[in-house]
C-alpha cells in the first residue's frame, strides 16, 4: 500500500508530491489528464484549446455568462497560466483568518513555506527594458493618472527574449521548460526522486476504512481502484469538490460545494494608431499596485492572448468583427480581476455533470465597474483611438467548494487540511481557500502543499 | 479519430459561419477558408453528450430557411447583453461561445482548408509568433 496517494497534479498536488517524495515517502500521483512535456505540448492555439482543457475548451456557469478555463493535464492550470508568483498580503491573510478561524493564516506562519517554495523555483522580476509596448502604454498612463503600478514577479528561468521568443506560445505549455509550472518546478524533479505517476485516471469517489482510503475511478472507461494509507485530494475547486460530493460527504459536511469564488476577469481593448504587438516577447510584465485599487477590491494587469482567444472577446459579428481583428497588432489590452464574494456553489447533477452557480453580487458588480472605469481612463490616457468594452468574462482562479475552517458546520477541512471527521483523507488545493484573496493564487497553493507535506512527514 | 460532427452538421456550421464571418473587404467568408476536416479534432475532448447535441442542432440548421438562421445568429450575437437567465437565453449564450469557438479555431488559425489559395485570415491580421526551443 502506498504511504500517500495524491489525486491531481497541479500547483497543490505537484508541490505536495515533490516534498513528500523528497522526504522519503512512497507516493503515487494520479492525474485525470495526459502527460505532456516541453517537446510534446500542443504547438498551436487551436490545438491547445482543444486538448488541454476539461470540457474541450471551456466550461460555463449555470447561466452561461461566466466561462471557466480548467486544465486537464499533468501540471494542471500552472501549465497554461502566466505563473505570476505573489505572496498574499496582510489583507488576504487577515480575511482568511477572520472567515475560517484558522490561526496560522499569518505572514509569520506562512513565511517558511513561501521561502521554501520560492527557493525551489526560478523567479524573475521584470525590468524596464523587458516591458512590451502594451506594458509601456499601461505604465505610462498609470503615471499620468497617479495610479501606482509595479513589475510582475514570474516563475521563469530562461525565456530567451533576446532570441525573439514570444511567450504567448507558452499559453499551451512552455516548450523551453522555462515557465516554472508545477510540472517543471516539482513533478519532473519528484519523478527523478522516485515519484510514481499514473495518468488519464479520473477518480469518481473515495471511501475511508480503518487503515486507509480506497479510491474508485476509471481509466479509458475501465474501472480502476487504488488504496493508500493517506489520500490527498488536489483536484482544484471543481475536481476536489466533485470527488467529495460523489463520495457522499454532503450530508455530513453542509459547507461542501459552497463558498466558490473565481476572480472574474474582464478584458477591454484600446486601439492605437501605432503597432503595439501585445502578443510579442514577454507579453505580461506589469500590473497595478495601487493601494486604493486593493481596498476597492480589484486589480489591473496588462494582458493579451493569441488570435482565437482575442476573437472570442469581440462579440460583434460580421464585418465589424473582422475589422476589429484586422487591427490585432494595434490592440492595447488591460484586464480587471475582481476580488469577488464567495457566494458561488458547485453541485453535481444526476448525470455526474458539474453545475456551477456563480452570479455576480452587487458588491462584485460595483468592484467591476470601478475597475473598468480605471481601465477606460488608462486606455484614453494612452491615446487609444477607440475603446472596445468586451462583454465576455471568465473565471480563471477557481477557489472554494471545500473551504478550510475550524467549524465542521461551516467548512470542509480542518486547519490540518484533514476532512472534518476523517482520519486519513486530506485536501490541499484552491478548493480550501476560505474566500477570494484578490491575489494570484498559485504561489500560496504551492506553499500550502509544502506545509501539508511537512506535517504529514512528521 | 471518431466522426463527431456529421456532414450535415458541418454544412450547418458553414451556413452559420458565413453569417458570422462573411466575405468582407479582404476577408474571405468562413466556408471558403474553413478547415472542416479539423472540426472533429477540435471537439475530440468535449463531453460526448454536448457534442451529440451540438451536432444535432447544426444538422437541423443545415436545412433551415435563411431568415430563421439570421434570427438565430442575431439572438446569439445579442445573448451576452440579455439579462434573462431563462433556458432560451442560456442556450443562445452557450451557442455564442461554442459555435464561435469552432468557427474561429478553423478560421483565425492554421487549421484551414489547405486548398485555399488567397490570403489567410492569420495573414490578413498580420499575425506571427516565434517559438525558440532550447
Amino acid at each position: 500500500m502506498y504511504d500517500f496517494i495524491v489525486i491531481g497534479s497541479g500547483a497543490g498536488g505537484g508541490s505536495l508530491s515533490y516534498y513528500l517524495t523528497k522526504g522519503g515517502a512512497k507516493v503515487l500521483l494520479l492525474e485525470a489528464g495526459k502527460f505532456y512535456r516541453k517537446d510534446t505540448f500542443p504547438r498551436t492555439e487551436a490545438e491547445g484549446s482543444a486538448q488541454l482543457y476539461w470540457g474541450g475548451g471551456i466550461e460555463f456557469d449555470k447561466d452561461a455568462r461566466m466561462g471557466f478555463l480548467r486544465t486537464k493535464l499533468v501540471g494542471g492550470s500552472s501549465i497554461v497560466y502566466q505563473c505570476l508568483m505573489d505572496r498574499f498580503d496582510d489583507i488576504a491573510l487577515h480575511d482568511w483568518k477572520a472567515e475560517s478561524g484558522v490561526n496560522w493564516f499569518t505572514q509569520e506562519d506562512m513565511a517558511p513555506h513561501y521561502e521554501q517554495v520560492e527557493s525551489d523555483m526560478a523567479l524573475h522580476t521584470f525590468k524596464e527594458d523587458e516591458r512590451t509596448r502594451n506594458g509601456q502604454l499601461f505604465a505610462n498612463a498609470c503615471d499620468k493618472l497617479g495610479y501606482k503600478w509595479s513589475y510582475l514577479r514570474r516563475g521563469q528561468s530562461d525565456c530567451a527574449p533576446e532570441k525573439g521568443n514570444d511567450c504567448t506560445t507558452c499559453l499551451a505549455g512552455c516548450h523551453r521548460d522555462s515557465k516554472q509550472s508545477a510540472l517543471v518546478a516539482f513533478v519532473q524533479k519528484a519523478e527523478k526522486l522516485g515519484l510514481e505517476i499514473q495518468t488519464e485516471i479520473e477518480i469518481d469517489r473515495v471511501e475511508s476504512h480503518a487503515n486507509g482510503v480506497k479510491i474508485f475511478g476509471k481509466k479509458h472507461k475501465n474501472a480502476v481502484t487504488f488504496e493508500g494509507k493517506k489520500v490527498i485530494l488536489c483536484g482544484g475547486a471543481f475536481g476536489s469538490t466533485k470527488m467529495m460530493l460523489q463520495s457522499g460527504f454532503k450530508s455530513k459536511l453542509p459547507a461542501l460545494g459552497k463558498h466558490f469564488s473565481s476572480h472574474p476577469q474582464f478584458m477591454w481593448f484600446g486601439f492605437q494608431k501605432e503597432i503595439v504587438d501585445a502578443h510579442k516577447g514577454m507579453f505580461q510584465s506589469v500590473a497595478s499596485k495601487d493601494p486604493n485599487f486593493r481596498k476597492e477590491g480589484f486589480k489591473l494587469e496588462n494582458v493579451f492572448s493569441l488570435p482565437i482567444s482575442i476573437a472570442m472577446l469581440f462579440t460583434a459579428y460580421g464585418a465589424q468583427h473582422q475589422q476589429y481583428m484586422k487591427k490585432y497588432r494595434h490592440m492595447q489590452c488591460i484586464e480587471v480581476a475582481v476580488r469577488d464574494e464567495n457566494t458561488g456553489t458547485i453541485q453535481v447533477d444526476n448525470k455526474g455533470k458539474l453545475v456551477v452557480t456563480k452570479r455576480l453580487t452587487d458588491q462584485d458588480n460595483a468592484r467591476k465597474e470601478r475597475g473598468l472605469d480605471a481601465i477606460k481612463k488608462i486606455l484614453v490616457a494612452s491615446g487609444a483611438e477607440e475603446v472596445y468594452e468586451s462583454q465576455m468574462y471568465f473565471g480563471l482562479h477557481l477557489m472554494g467548494g471545500c473551504v478550510m475552517g475550524v467549524d465542521g458546520g461551516k467548512s470542509v477541512v480542518d486547519p490540518e487540511f484533514r476532512v472534518h471527521g476523517e482520519k486519513n483523507l486530506y485536501i490541499v488545493d484552491s478548493s480550501i481557500y476560505p474566500n477570494a484573496p484578490g491575489i494570484n493564487p498559485g504561489l500560496t497553493i504551492k506553499s500550502l502543499g509544502n506545509r501539508l507535506a511537512n506535517q504529514l512527514l512528521k | 479519430m471518431a466522426n463527431h460532427l456529421s456532414k450535415n452538421a458541418q454544412k450547418g456550421l458553414g451556413r452559420l459561419g458565413d453569417l458570422i464571418l462573411p466575405a468582407s473587404g479582404e476577408f474571405p467568408k468562413y466556408s471558403d477558408v474553413a478547415g472542416f476536416q479539423y472540426l472533429d479534432e477540435m471537439v475530440e475532448n468535449a463531453p460526448e453528450d454536448d457534442i451529440s447535441s451540438l451536432s444535432l442542432v447544426l444538422s437541423i440548421l443545415a436545412f433551415m430557411p435563411g431568415f430563421i438562421l439570421q434570427w438565430i445568429v442575431s439572438k446569439m450575437e445579442k445573448s451576452q447583453y440579455d439579462p434573462s437567465n431563462g433556458i432560451l437565453a442560456v442556450t443562445f449564450r452557450q451557442l455564442n461561445v461554442g459555435i464561435r469557438g469552432l468557427l474561429y479555431s478553423t478560421y483565425y488559425s492554421e487549421k484551414i482548408n489547405p486548398n485555399y489559395k488567397g490570403k489567410t485570415p492569420e495573414q490578413l491580421i498580420d499575425f506571427e509568433v516565434k517559438r525558440v526551443a532550447d
